[in-house]
């Protein structure tokens, strides 16, 4: 080794430790400011279209406007509590026809104007099977989109209900059929344009740096007013834990939500943070799957007794748990469904909490320690059940955990399979599973989730377990048909208390979200069903600036 | 054997077993528990059939693999679903990332452990050595994903001297570059280079007291001192010069890190390198993408065996009389 070396790697660190200190640039003003948002995940194209991924949501809801949005209550029946975005205003023509006057100020960042052809063009791709967009399920109760005039599109339903409005415009972001017009639709999953995308937003997409970042710059120009951030930088990381100490290190402005107490306790204790707590979208619940594991054509011996399955899930002491694993963050849901949704109601029929009758109904059911082992059995066979979760939710195996000791205590043997989420995947579909513990994202909208997770339609799709109740889908279809958001709510009452009746799953819990947000940013609207969608109404004060709002390159 | 005839003959060994490689992952992973659309979502299942036609995940396996195979022979490494991207888009993007963490991981593994190495055994069985020793030892038995979180707490969080997580500042260097921007990439290299390097270092001392201390006793060194040759040279001609064997045989171990990534300490640090790629790829069942990493890593492995032992028949004429002795036994 030559003498010298010592000194070249000590000038190497020298020069790197400087790197850390921050250059200082000049934007002031009320338009400068930056916002990094640790993601912990990275999209894989921005053609809203093609994905639902919730990074690339958040990321869209920048570049491609809607015709127009649910506003901070996420009513979603009739459209008195929709904000308009690309659509100035609406009417409707005939209980079936709804017409959207575009915005004539509305712009391509390429300069074209935002029209009519572009609506018409937007619904016929997410609709067509070729492109296979996960919202084409969504809009099956719209027949036709078409442009009466440039500025004028008309939506054409099929049958009339509560939600039309929804439907028509909270799937689907418009998309500029002069640049995808030519691009065949079994391309647009690896289209160029996915990942260098023009849209009409607040903001222009910069570059994407793969696994590591994807930049926007503000629209000064953009017809709904001027964003007050100037630039905003998703930054990937593949760890939660990682993203969380980006924002407590001062290295990152957002972490949307910190997941768990401990995260919590020290974004809290972050001295330039502030912490915002907003309803979840997200439930969780142990499904038991009502068909025998591996062969849906017979049913599961233990879990197809009706009473069985009520006697599990008042076994179980869902608050106790909610608040040794989530504390605040959690809280137990009355149904299938998260606090985002307006049909929640702690008021709902659940079964209660009581071993006592649980074990009474086990008991009843012939189902009794003979042998002496602490195990139930019954005619030679242990009441004894698998739970399978992925190794991806730390959340989950925890809680896999909880419930074994909580039904080993009335005499059942559980055990645990962790296994790869693609692994646990391809079990859920084949049906080869006792137990799942399963979480759902919801969308505003009571009717999609729960049609698709818990209802016939949803079999071969979602509906894991092969849960159907005639009764319960006649309340479903009534709730969705209801022409008023009260009558409606009975029907949906009557229904979540039908289907916890029947106990097909015990609903663990539902997420509450903190996000953390760095305090100088002034402002902060979370729209709960989606965070990012008001971004553009951010503000960081000039006097509050730091070196990274006031860069320019 | 003449040499050219040797290496021909690793080469040849080296394209079979690098072709061998790559089939048997292509099955492995075609065969392997798990679905390449994974999505706990509610969706509709046609999105998921659809999409394994596009990619032609829904054709025979034996008719993927040939369609595999003859893509790769036009060098074509074929595209990546879960991505949406081609696989060679993607590996270009990791590569350069893998190359600096492992080119940086490994300059600390084997300057700083073979610096160890050396000053221990010259003070074999001082304090130094023992102290150093047991330093080295504890070092090496830390698990690196331990270590990585210790120093990103106490370096990134708690002192804010370095970055957490990441290769480039967002804001300052989007890209590099500047002069700056490559002091900001070193800054964000330090903690994960650092970790890996540590480890290593500690593993590459242990190897080479022990390799200096065989040859401490050997007739050479003992006739070199007797000749008053001074001690210094003593170490770093005589001694060092025959230690450095296996030296060179860890360096051929190691030299595939430079391509394969570490998929905890990139995980930790988020760096975006080949790691994390073929981790992802594995979970998503993308089949191509975990074939393309695998022939990567198969095609550094093979290589850096080979540059091993031309290294070492290079650098040890003992190696060279034996081969041609054996060569002669043979022919004979």
């Amino acid at each position: 080794m030559s003498r010298r070396s010592p000194f070249i790697l000590c000038g190497i660190l020298a020069v790197a430790t400087l790197a850390g200190c921050e250059r200082r640039g000049g934007c002031t003003g009320s338009y400068c400011g930056t916002i990094i948002d640790a993601a912990i995940a990275e999209p894989l194209t921005l053609l809203p279209p093609s994905t639902e991924d919730v990074v690339a949501n958040d990321i869209g809801e920048q570049l491609f406007l809607k015709l127009a949005d649910v506003g901070m209550s996420t009513n979603t029946v009739g459209d008195e509590d929709f904000q308009p975005l690309l659509a100035e205003r609406w009417e409707w023509d005939g209980p079936l026809t709804l017409v959207f006057h575009l915005d004539p100020r509305a712009r391509w960042q390429d300069g074209q104007r935002v029209s009519a052809a572009d609506v018409e063009f937007t619904f016929d791709a997410y609709k067509d099977s070729v492109l296979a967009s996960p919202f084409r399920a969504k809009l099956r109760r719209i027949a036709s989109v078409t442009q009466r005039d440039s500025l004028t599109a008309v939506f054409r339903f099929r049958e009339r209900y509560p939600e039309m409005f929804y439907d028509a415009v909270y799937h689907m972001r418009i998309l500029p059929a002069h640049l995808l017009r030519s691009v065949p639709r079994d391309q647009w999953k690896t289209a160029p344009f996915g990942r260098q995308p023009v849209g009409s937003g607040p903001y222009r997409f910069v570059r994407w740096q793969s696994a590591q970042s994807i930049e926007l710059e503000a629209d000064s120009t953009f017809f709904l007013g001027r964003p007050g951030i100037r630039r905003l930088i998703w930054r990937f990381t593949p760890n939660l834990q990682v993203g969380v100490t980006q924002v407590i290190a001062d290295q990152a402005d957002v972490r949307e939500q910190l997941v768990t107490p401990e995260n919590v306790e020290r974004a809290r204790a972050a001295p330039q943070l502030t912490l915002h707590p907003f309803r979840g979208n997200v439930y969780t619940y142990l499904g038991f799957n009502l068909r025998a594991s591996g062969d849906t054509s017979q049913p599961h011996p233990i879990f197809a007794d009706r009473e069985v399955r009520r006697a599990l899930t008042m076994a179980v002491d869902r608050a106790s748990l909610v608040k040794s694993a989530l504390g605040d963050l959690g809280k137990v849901p009355p149904g299938p469904m998260s606090s985002l949704l307006w049909i929640w109601d702690p008021e709902i029929r659940q079964l209660p909490y009581d071993t006592a009758q649980a074990a009474r109904i086990l008991n009843a059911r012939g189902w009794r320690d003979h042998d002496g082992d602490g195990i139930r059995d019954k005619n030679g066979q242990p009441l004894a059940f698998r739970i399978l979760v992925p190794t991806t939710s730390v959340l989950r195996r925890q809680y896999a955990r909880l419930l074994q000791e909580q039904f080993r205590v009335i005499g059942i043997r559980v055990e645990i399979d962790e296994l790869e989420f693609s692994v646990v995947t391809q079990r859920l579909q084949s049906g080869n599973f006792d137990t799942s513990i399963l979480s759902r994202g919801n969308d505003p909208s009571p009717g999609s989730g729960i049609t698709q997770t818990w209802m016939s339609g949803g079999f071969g799709g979602s509906n894991f377990i092969r849960y159907y109740n005639p009764e319960f889908e006649r309340l479903v279809d009534r709730a969705i048909a209801a022409p008023t958001k009260d009558q409606a709510r009975g029907f949906w009452r009557a229904a979540i208390s039908t289907i916890n009746a029947d106990a097909p799953a015990i609903f663990l819990y539902a997420l509450e979200n903190i996000a953390a947000v760095h305090k100088r940013i002034d402002n902060v609207q979370i729209r709960p069903d989606s965070w990012a969608a008001l971004l553009r109404t951010w503000r960081i004060p000039p006097d509050q600036l730091i070196d990274r709002d006031r860069v320019e390159r | 054997m003449s040499g050219a005839a040797w290496l021909l003959r690793r080469l040849v060994a080296s394209v079979a077993i690098i072709f061998a490689v790559v089939t048997l992952v292509f099955i492995l992973i075609h065969i392997a528990p798990g679905e390449p659309c994974p999505t706990e979502e509610p969706v509709d299942p046609s999105v998921c059939s659809e999409l394994k036609q596009q990619f032609g995940l829904d054709r025979p396996v034996l008719e993927q693999y040939g369609r595999y195979l003859v893509a790769l022979a036009q060098g074509n490494f074929g595209y990546s679903f879960s991505l949406r991207r081609p696989v060679r888009d993607a590996l270009a993007d990791t590569i350069p990332f893998t190359l600096q963490l492992g080119g940086a991981a490994l300059l600390l593994d084997f300057l700083l452990g073979l610096a160890l190495g050396i000053y221990q055994a010259s003070r074999v069985n001082r304090a130094a050595d023992v102290v150093l020793g047991n330093i080295t030892l504890f070092i090496y038995s830390l698990p690196t994903f331990w270590l990585a979180l210790i120093l990103l707490l106490v370096f990134a969080e708690k002192l804010g001297w370095f970055p957490v997580g990441g290769a480039n500042d967002p804001i300052f260097c989007p890209v590099v570059d500047s002069l700056y921007c490559v002091a900001d990439r070193l800054w964000h290299l330090i903690l994960p280079a650092a970790t890996l390097g540590l480890v290593g270092s500690a593993g590459t001392a242990r190897f080479q007291r022990a390799a200096m201390l065989e040859t401490a006793s050997q007739d050479y060194v003992r006739t070199a001192r007797a000749k008053g040759v001074p001690e210094r040279r003593v170490v770093l001609h005589h001694q060092l010069r025959n230690a450095l064997l296996s030296f060179i045989t860890r360096f051929g171990l190691a030299f595939p890190f430079l391509l394969t990534g570490a998929v905890l300490i990139e995980t930790i640090f988020a760096w975006p390198g080949m790691g994390r790629l073929a981790f992802h790829a594995i979970l998503t069942r993308d089949h191509t993408l975990v074939t393309a990493t695998a022939l990567i890593a198969s095609t550094v492995v093979v290589l850096g065996n080979l540059l091993a032992d031309v290294l070492l028949e290079l650098t040890d004429p003992r190696l060279r009389v034996r081969a041609d002795v054996t060569t002669e036994i043979v022919t004979v």
